[in-house]
């Protein structure tokens, strides 16, 4: 009886599907009647034997491989019969491998490319590590989440804000997003959901070519899934055809290699408008491993507030770009976002409002979710200097004061930007604060061998007044010396390996260990202080601000005193710095240098801004930090080669809906090398 | 018909009103505690910072006539002579400190006008007060007891006429008895209405618990000081979606900007659809996705229209022009523009890709004038056309053959001073056709409308006289502010629009050696002053202003709609007090106006850039 209703019911639903979709395709038919009567009516100029103008336009154009270069030349020149070729597949099939960061060792794609759908990937998983496949997992989940999106599968964002960006992405011929008056081409008539409504449950799975697409990701030499400093990231992905069936293998020593295969692999993938599927190469080879084993990204959350949701959308584009670090300068003087469990107080009077906080679990889930696209998140309370809202609660509590000149006016003799506020030195509580919070980032965090303490900027006339010491400098020396003390307590009594301080006059003294110190040097990158922290056997990590701030460029936010770095960054400044080739450094001193870090600084950036300050600017310094390449041609003027790589890379940002800038006039982007 | 669904609704909304209200009791008995110190007063300190009043009481300087004001944004509705208005206004603007507390849903509107078209108009401005008061609520926009605003708006003007004559003054008187609220506004023209609506809004703030407060007593007289203020925006470098061009015009509604000058076209793109040549379209489009559909342009002419803003268009030529008039060959009308993304760019034109109309093709000139045909279609009978006319390349014509050899035949020699009369007479002709065709579609419209040109080689003092008469031509220039151009062509008797290079370039600071120009620096940027005999020598009605007004420019290279928003704004509302009210202060003097208009900017949907760190926003006077 059951068995009855139910075959009732389906043959019912497949009858309206049937109805719907002749409804469909009667009503297309349709379409092209009333329009090609109305077209040769409207236009004066018909009568003049005039060509076919094929509508929608961009089908009125295929791409030429010329010389390593995609040239778009008109299709109905070509006589009908040659296949139409969009600007990706052309860009992805033509000259050197089309991915960014460019793979360091080998890479090597065959010419012949396949569609299919994403239905179509599997993944099958080989190590000997649960909790690697486990984690493996979370990130495979993403890969897949983010191919259906390239597919525009994704329903719920495709009727809202996809299709504007994807239009926006794809280099020269995306499909219609938007229904047009005079779209008379069948497929493109459609409202973009029937489009893809089809695309998914029809044709595009019986159109491809392959049966599957297997992703067998191995990991077998290393179960670790902390984040250390010598992580193995490197991996090897390798994919071959056969009946029908491509199988992909990435093999990794660690995690973090297999998610950075996983993340080359996404893309080798690219969405055909022309065939509305993806398409990949029949066999590729490709062997990478990153010049530099810290590559950062600093977000500056107290300035300005930015919601998790925003801070997630910029992991995900440092997944992309395998970017390894997440730098979050969570707190400053101006507010103090984090609600601690031991001390809630320091967000209550820190800061801006109730709803601009970060609790615990908002830090745990920013950090499982960067662990997924292989990013650490480094949680850095700047000490002693800029800290001074969130602290002014001490005496009401009995503790004394926490934190000196807090707002003190004028501000210019006593910190380097209003407002000012600096920890004061001499009260225990200050740093059992301290040793707390560090515990709970620890927590949150998991273990690591990095910690990043601050340490910068510190005003010595703000002590002055409450201090006698002779010595200040020597008291800012002991301070930071102390919190690492506490640092340790706060590890289980383990001293983390690396302990990172901004560059600062303390630096250029010895006072801290290099055993154990690496500097984040921030200064000019001619400055000499590059030269001394290597001389004296610190580790490096460089964020130079004439090559590396990307909040620079806006002019002053103050009424008064200069702008503090311009101009602006652009994306061939940050791609062109190569800090350790222009210092000629040995190799010795080279292996000094962990890598580099962009830093965003958000006095004039808030949320609405984030992306288009980062992208695609942090991609650049990705690739300088991955790859390095050469500057053969002394990149006066880059090669056409990154020109096209970096464009398709934005335009692969744009379409997982990171906002980023345009890198110029989208005829640059469709027609490659013609504007350079 | 109006006050009927208001009726309706009325029994629902006090239902909510009464549950909302409940609620936010509740929620404010849990905050209280948390947000304890947001709880103080807040005061206006004797110079103009709003304060929380135990940091006043603390420094001593508190005085017993100190009004308390709830929030921040309470107190500055009315601290400082100009409140929160932005632009300021110019003749006249008391404030009071009193508040009325009132529910947006409540205000009442009547309206005065000669005709029909003046009292739709005006009914539409009222829908569109609404809605951004509605933007202004905190909490809950309903009130229980909310005081009644009963607004007033009369316009003697029975025109919707909008161009560089229209009297955009009002005046406006708000006062509070002991029931209800007055809104008193009077202006000539709707346009002058709207702005005092504009004005309106700079007076509310929403309140701490529901609805929204108004300044109880006010009086703003006020009028722009330059007809023309104008916002250019390139949508062919980078195409720029509909709904971020509505957005643009929201944006400069709230700054009383009344010219969005659309360079909707240029060598990269032509993405504007023309009705008569689709061919410009299909052949010029980035993709389909990417285009402005006939009608598209109508409705954003009408959208830009109910805020007070004319849509200016530009169809640059000669230069700027490729892409899109490929076709000619094909059809059989020989090559309408040369040099077409040819390579090296750098041999024939200033950026790639290249492309400059062909001035000697008969047939281009027909396709342009159909071209025109149809942007005047677009257009109120009173608008006019930006013509472009800048960055001509004389290289490029040199270079093609075809051009030479027809140049020769006509008994040109092939010198500088040819090219610029070849160039000139470009624009001559199309003048005409533009003539021709406004006489045809407007009779209604007699005295022939001035055309715009960018300035050029061919607008050099030196020889713009024998080439572009003054009555016809009105020069856009773009120079820096030091260069001597606008000075000479005002004592040529030229009218001029002023874009200045080195101060109104919001693309700058992101290529080449240029720099970016801060929100202060946009701001301090005066405009040049018309020497007093030059006026004299154009026709009396043109006299007034010589110099019309200004433009910020935002060209699309490296901005597209992901950072278009910030990069515009809040730089361009700077830009919009200079040529509303032309302040004879500095931008430092403006700054805190400057920040609660950015905020209301926010509360409208527009994404602005952040000037300064939010800390120093809530801290009035801590970050000089």
């Amino acid at each position: 009886m059951s068995l009855a209703v139910s075959l009732r019911r389906a043959l019912l639903v497949l009858l309206t599907g049937a109805v719907f979709i002749l409804t469909v395709l009667y009503w297309n038919q349709n379409v092209i009647k009333t329009q090609a009567y109305t077209e040769s009516q409207l236009r004066p100029h018909a009568q003049k034997d005039h060509q076919f103008i094929p509508i929608p336009l961009e089908k009125s154009w295929t791409y030429k491989c010329e010389n390593d270069r995609c040239v778009r030349v008109g299709y109905h020149k070509n006589g009908q019969d040659a296949k139409r070729v969009s600007f990706i597949s052309c860009s992805m099939t033509c000259g050197d491998i089309n991915i960014w960061p460019h793979p360091t060792t080998k890479s090597l794609i065959s010419a012949h490319t396949l569609r299919f759908s994403v239905e179509d990937v599997q993944l099958h998983l080989d190590s000997p590590h649960r909790e690697v496949c486990k984690q493996l997992k979370l990130s495979f989940d993403w890969f897949l989440k983010q191919l259906r999106q390239i597919q525009r599968l994704n329903y719920a964002v495709h009727t809202s804000e996809m299709p504007m960006a994807a239009s926006a992405a794809s280099g020269g011929s995306e499909s219609a997003s938007r229904l047009r008056q005079h779209n008379t081409d069948p497929d493109v008539a459609e409202t973009p959901p029937v489009a893809s409504l089809f695309g998914a449950t029809f044709s595009s799975h019986r159109a491809g070519d392959l049966e599957s697409l297997q992703v067998k990701i191995s990991v077998h030499k290393s179960g670790e899934l902390d984040f250390k400093l010598d992580n193995d990231e490197s991996y090897q992905l390798s994919s071959t055809f056969e009946n029908r069936r491509i199988v992909v293998h990435i093999t990794a020593h660690t995690f973090f290699g297999a998610r950075h295969g996983l993340s080359t692999l996404q893309q080798l993938i690219w969405y055909d408008d022309e065939e509305r599927l993806l398409r990949t190469y029949a066999s590729s080879l490709i062997n990478d491993v990153p010049k530099f084993r810290y590559r950062g990204l600093m977000l500056d959350t107290s300035r300005h507030f930015f919601t998790v949701e925003a801070i997630k959308r910029t992991i995900t584009a440092m997944g992309m770009a395998k970017l390894n670090r997440f730098h979050w300068h969570i707190t400053d003087a101006q507010s103090f976002p984090y609600v601690s469990q031991h001390y809630p107080e320091l967000a209550e009077h820190g800061a801006y409002s109730e709803s601009e906080t970060y609790s615990e679990q908002d830090v745990r889930e920013v950090n499982e979710f960067a662990k997924m696209f292989g990013v650490q998140v480094l949680l850095e309370i700047d000490a002693p200097a800029h800290a001074g809202n969130g602290w002014d609660w001490g005496p009401k509590r009995g503790l004394g004061e926490l934190s000196l000149c807090i707002n003190q006016q004028p501000w210019s003799f006593y910190c380097g930007e209003p407002p000012c506020g600096q920890l004061n030195p001499k009260n225990n509580h200050t740093y059992l604060i301290l040793q707390r919070l560090y515990e709970e980032f620890l927590k949150l965090t998991g273990p690591t061998d990095m910690f990043h303490l601050g340490g910068d900027e510190v005003n010595l006339d703000c002590w002055a007044q409450y201090f006698n010491d002779t010595d200040l400098r020597g008291l800012w020396c002991d301070f930071m010396l102390q919190s690492n003390a506490r640092l340790k307590l706060a590890n289980g009594n383990v001293a983390p390996k690396h302990v990172v301080v901004w560059s600062s006059a303390l630096t250029n003294t010895k006072c801290l260990p290099n055993s154990q110190f690496v500097v984040q040097v921030w200064g000019g990158s001619t400055w000499q202080e590059n030269y001394d922290l290597l001389d004296n056997g610190y580790n490096i990590i460089f964020s130079h601000v004439d090559a590396w701030y990307l909040d620079c460029g806006f002019g002053s936010w103050r009424a008064t005193g200069e702008a503090a770095c311009s101009p602006y960054r652009t994306w061939q400044n940050v791609y062109k710095h190569r800090p350790w080739e222009r210092m000629r450094l040995d190799k010795k001193r080279r292996k000094q240098v962990l890598g580099g870090e962009v830093c965003l600084w958000t006095e004039q950036v808030d949320e609405s801004q984030l992306d288009n300050r980062l992208w695609p600017r942090a991609a650049a310094l990705a690739e300088r930090l991955w790859s390095d390449p050469n500057d053969d041609h002394d990149f006066d003027i880059l090669p056409p080669e990154v020109f096209r790589r970096i464009s398709l890379f934005r335009n692969r940002l744009v379409e997982l809906g990171i906002k980023a800038e345009a890198l110029f006039p989208k005829y640059c982007a469709q027609n490659p090398g013609e504007c350079i | 018909m109006l006050f009927n669904r208001f009726k309706h609704c009325n029994l629902t909304l006090l239902l909510c009103a009464a549950l909302a209200a409940s609620i936010a009791v509740a929620v404010a008995d849990d905050s209280s505690e948390s947000a304890g110190n947001s709880r103080s007063k807040w005061v206006c300190d004797s110079t103009d910072l709003c304060l929380p009043e135990k940091e006043v009481l603390s420094a001593a300087v508190v005085e017993n006539n100190h009004h308390r004001f709830e929030s921040q944004r309470d107190c500055r509705l009315s601290c400082g002579k100009y409140g929160s208005i932005w632009p300021m206004p110019t003749v006249e603007c008391t404030l009071s400190n009193e508040r009325v507390h009132f529910d947006p849903w409540k205000v009442r509107f009547n309206v005065v006008a000669p005709n029909p078209v003046t009292t739709q108009f005006l009914r539409e401005t009222n829908r569109l007060f609404v809605s951004n008061l509605l933007k202004e609520c905190l909490r809950n926009c309903t009130l229980g007891s909310s005081k009644e605003v009963l607004v007033k708006a009369a316009v003697n003007d029975s025109s919707l006429l909008l161009d560089w004559t229209t009297d955009e003054g009002y005046m406006m008187v708000v006062r509070t008895t002991d029931a209800v609220t007055f809104v008193d506004i009077k202006a000539s023209t709707v346009y002058g209405a709207r702005h005092a609506f504009e004005t309106l809004t700079n007076l509310v703030t929403g309140s701490l618990s529901n609805g929204l407060l108004l300044v109880s007593a006010a009086r703003v007289h006020d009028r722009p000081a330059y007809p023309h203020r104008g916002l250019l925006l390139d949508t062919a470098r980078n195409f720029m979606p509909l709904r971020y061009m509505r957005n643009t015009l929201d944006a400069m509604a709230a700054s009383k900007l009344n010219v969005l000058h659309w360079h909707v076209v240029d060598t990269h793109s032509f993405p504007l659809e023309i009705t008569r040549v689709p061919e410009m379209q299909q052949y010029g489009a980035y993709s389909t996705g990417q285009t402005y559909s006939h009608m598209d342009a109508v409705n954003l002419v009408k959208y830009a229209r109910l805020r007070g803003i004319r849509i200016l268009l530009e169809i640059d030529g000669p230069s700027h022009a490729g892409n899109g008039w490929q076709w000619g060959p094909s059809s059989g009308m020989g090559n309408m523009s040369v040099c077409l993304n040819r390579t090296p760019w750098r041999n024939y034109c200033v950026q790639p890709p290249c492309g400059q109309l062909n001035p000697l093709n008969e047939h281009m000139y027909a396709v342009l004038k159909e071209i025109l045909e149809d942007v005047a279609e677009l257009g109120a009978p009173e608008e006019t056309i930006h013509m472009g006319g800048d960055e001509v390349y004389v290289p490029c014509w040199n270079h093609t053959d075809e051009i030479t050899t027809e140049m020769k035949k006509r008994g040109y020699d092939l010198s500088e001073a040819s090219f610029l009369r070849l160039w000139s007479q470009f624009h001559q002709r199309n003048l005409q056709a533009w003539d021709e065709i406004n006489r045809r579609m407007f009779p209604s419209v007699s005295a022939a409308k001035p055309v715009i040109l960018w300035s050029s080689r061919l607008t050099d003092p030196e020889h713009i006289e024998q080439l572009l008469p003054k009555e016809r031509f009105i020069v856009q220039t773009w120079v820096g502010a030091q260069d001597p151009l606008n000075r000479n062509l005002l004592q040529r008797g030229y009218r001029l629009l002023i874009s200045t290079k080195d101060a109104w370039y919001l693309d700058h600071g992101f290529w080449g050696s240029t720099s970016y120009y801060n929100w202060r620096k946009v701001y301090d940027n005066a405009l040049p002053v018309a020497p007093r005999a030059a006026s004299n020598q154009l026709p009396q009605v043109q006299q007034a202003a010589q110099v019309l007004g200004g433009e910020v420019c935002m060209w699309s290279e490296y901005v597209d709609q992901n950072s278009l928003e910030a990069r515009i704004w809040p730089r361009a509302g700077a830009a919009a007090e200079r040529l509303w009210s032309n302040p004879r202060s500095s931008a430092s003097l403006a700054q805190r106006r400057f920040y609660r208009y950015r905020e209301r900017l926010i509360a409208r949907g527009i994404h602005p850039d952040a000037v300064v760190p939010h800390w120093c926003v809530l801290h009035e006077g801590q970050c000089l």
